[in-house]
């Protein structure tokens, strides 16, 4: 039964969900954009005030673990829910018909990732992440109006669903062989070794998981989801969709012996050198930024699935550095997709010869992208190096040579298209401009975050202790 | 009795293909009917009555009714008109699927030999609400919150026309 302590203890998601809850009333009583952006914004900061609160937990409720890993995923993902706030209130203001279904939509996928990344229970594990799944639907097709936004969030619609397919009968093969779904009793279940249903259903629900986290070959939604989806929706997708996941992935592999087995660890071997070479290829010649950042990202995860084969607890400290790093990056970049295309008008600026010149129009934006760029390439002195080194760390440390040799090699591969969106910033601007963003974009508090998040991703590349630190503590903390 | 397993099993997976082989919605969710039908009566079968009874309240009765109201009011399949509508061939195939699940259900219930036939615990409704009510509280409630997420998306996106069109509108 639930307790008072355990009600504590999911005390943000509470928050979260009542605010969808008082943003639903408030919207059925009177729309008002700004009212309804605030209310959102302010429940996400309660949210985030609430997580010191719930830890050290002394209980856990049903069905849950708030633990190490669980409390530094869900401020990831309500400071990651809060920034797509900002930014959407600005590019919302153009966009003609309701708006505030949009903060609604966020909110409980906000709520959604909160329970995935405690789930305990491969039950809860599943409704959370159709929770995630269900309104980012909504979202990545809110401008439905425009082709694109429709055909993404379709898409979306479609293979998620067959990826909930590959899921749920992972889950029914593992429930048949051990007779439990929460995961101590899966991973008690079975001493010995296991057999081949139960590496089937880890398979399946390795696929489910992977097409979420668009793992090469389970990739082929991600460039036009990426693309057609509004820019809010995209970053929500980008970050907050894929950190929750990831974070569940790397549950299941701690807690469930027989996902470390010998032939699963060759199986997400070669899928993570798959996801590392194939992304950054895909993205070596493309000319729309929104795609790009999208194989950048399957990339990223690719990088990032290393820490799911070797499984132990640096993996844990590797996983949140890297989604801290990989975070703050991922938002800055966006971010100026996002305000550059704001306010809303049909399509989004996201061919890379809107942002030709981009610096001599607007040096500071320019600045943002610039860093946020550099760190997604990996660039010692941003924030992008500390992930991608401890992530090589982890693989020299257990001597995945193969792994390691990918990640180098696909960064090799990243920094040119890096480099060559960089340079296309300070190309001289060409006679017509098409898109720009609003004059007093600095003075807006979309560009103020843009720019703090820029300040941090330098801050985190020169001076990483304090959050090494942090997450060293919480994983420790994490069983 | 294992031949009603394996009967209904074989039923449900042949309604199945008719659900995605056919070209008219309506018949789609005909099949599709005669397929949760069938599935119950595997549960029937195996011993699991409130397993069984649960697929036909839930999926049968309250889903798929919804599912042949929509079909019907958005009227999507091709206009036919009422002589090909009532086309043997159109209604014989879940006809005789339905035909063969009532001669399996009227054989259980005549031998009388409903009992378990599988290991584990017989789930009773009692069971199944203190566990959804008590430490599954968690579960029902974010499945609420799904509800609503589900609910806002396809009002949103159903919306017949925007108090204004876009900019970019075509």
């Amino acid at each position: 039964m639930l307790t008072t302590a355990d009600l504590v203890t999911v005390l943000p998601l509470i928050i979260v969900a009542s605010t969808a809850v008082i943003v639903m009333l408030g919207v059925a009583w009177r729309r008002n954009h700004a009212v309804t952006a605030l209310v959102s914004a302010a429940g996400l900061v309660l949210g985030l005030l609430a997580l010191p609160l719930t830890f050290p937990a002394t209980s856990s409720p049903p069905l849950m673990q708030v633990d190490g890993l669980a409390v530094m995923a869900g401020t990831l993902v309500l400071v990651s829910a809060l920034v797509t706030v900002i930014l959407s209130h600005h590019y919302l203001t153009g966009y003609i018909g309701p708006k505030e279904e949009f903060y609604l939509l966020l909110l409980c996928a906000t709520a959604g990732a909160l329970a995935l990344v405690a789930s305990d229970h491969l039950a809860m594990l599943f409704i959370s992440l159709e929770l995630l799944s269900m309104p980012l639907y909504g979202m990545l097709a809110y401008s439905f109006r425009a082709e694109r936004s429709l055909e993404a969030g379709i898409k979306y619609l479609l293979l998620s669903a067959a990826a909930t397919a590959f899921l749920l009968f992972g889950m029914a093969l593992i429930y048949a062989r051990t007779g439990y779904l929460d995961l101590a009793g899966v991973a008690g279940a079975l001493v010995q070794a296991p057999d081949a249903w139960m590496l089937a259903g880890a398979a399946l629900i390795v696929v489910g998981l992977g097409f979420k986290l668009s793992v090469v070959p389970f990739h082929l939604w991600t460039p036009d989801v990426y693309q057609g989806g509004p820019a809010p929706a995209t970053i929500f997708l980008a970050t907050v969709s894929k950190l929750a996941v990831f974070v569940v992935l790397l549950r299941l592999v701690l807690a469930a012996p027989f996902f470390s087995s010998e032939w699963l660890q060759t199986l997400i071997t070669v899928l993570a050198l798959l996801t590392m070479l194939g992304g950054n290829l895909l993205a070596l010649f493309q000319a729309n930024l929104k795609r790009l950042l999208g194989y950048s990202s399957i990339a990223h995860f690719g990088y990032l699935l290393v820490a799911i084969v070797v499984g132990n607890a640096l993996a844990t400290e590797t996983t949140g550095v890297y989604l801290i790093t990989y975070l703050v990056t991922t938002l800055a970049a966006f971010g100026v997709v996002t305000l550059v295309s704001s306010p809303f008008g049909g399509e989004d600026a996201d061919g890379l010869p809107v942002y030709r010149g981009l610096f001599w129009r607007r040096p500071y934006l320019a600045a943002v992208m610039t860093v946020s760029f550099l760190s997604l390439a990996g660039i010692p002195l941003t924030a992008g190096f500390i992930g991608k080194f401890y992530v090589i760390a982890l693989g020299v440390a257990d001597s995945r040579w193969w792994l390691v040799g990918g990640v180098v090699a696909g960064s090799a591969i990243g920094l040119y298209y890096y480099l060559r969106v960089m340079v296309t910033l300070y190309l001289p601007e060409p006679g017509m401009r098409r898109r720009d963003v609003t004059n007093d974009w600095g003075s807006r508090i979309g560009g103020l975050t843009l720019m703090a998040l820029a300040v941090v991703i330098l801050v985190l590349g020169i001076y990483p202790a304090p959050m090494i630190d942090w997450v060293q503590g919480l994983s420790g903390l994490t069983n | 009795m294992e031949l009603a397993f394996y009967l209904s099993g074989l039923v449900a997976v042949l309604a199945t293909v008719g659900v995605i082989t056919g070209k008219n919605p309506v018949h789609a969710v005909v099949y599709l009917i005669v397929s949760l039908i069938a599935v119950a009566l595997v549960f029937f079968a195996l011993g699991a009555p409130f397993a069984g009874a649960l697929e036909i309240i839930v999926y049968a009765g309250a889903i798929m009714v919804l599912f042949v109201f929509v079909v019907m009011m958005l009227n999507l399949g091709p206009d036919e008109d009422s002589a090909g509508w009532r086309h043997p061939r159109h209604w014989v195939g879940p006809s005789i699927l339905a035909g063969i699940l009532l001669a399996v259900l009227v054989t259980l219930l005549i031998r009388g030999d409903l009992v378990q036939v599988i290991e584990g615990d017989l789930l009773t409704a009692r069971s199944v609400a203190l566990t959804l009510f008590g430490p599954w509280l968690m579960v029902v409630e974010l499945s609420g919150l799904l509800l609503l997420g589900a609910l806002i998306t396809a009002s949103h996106v159903g919306r017949r026309s925007n108090p204004s069109r876009n900019r970019s509108g075509h």
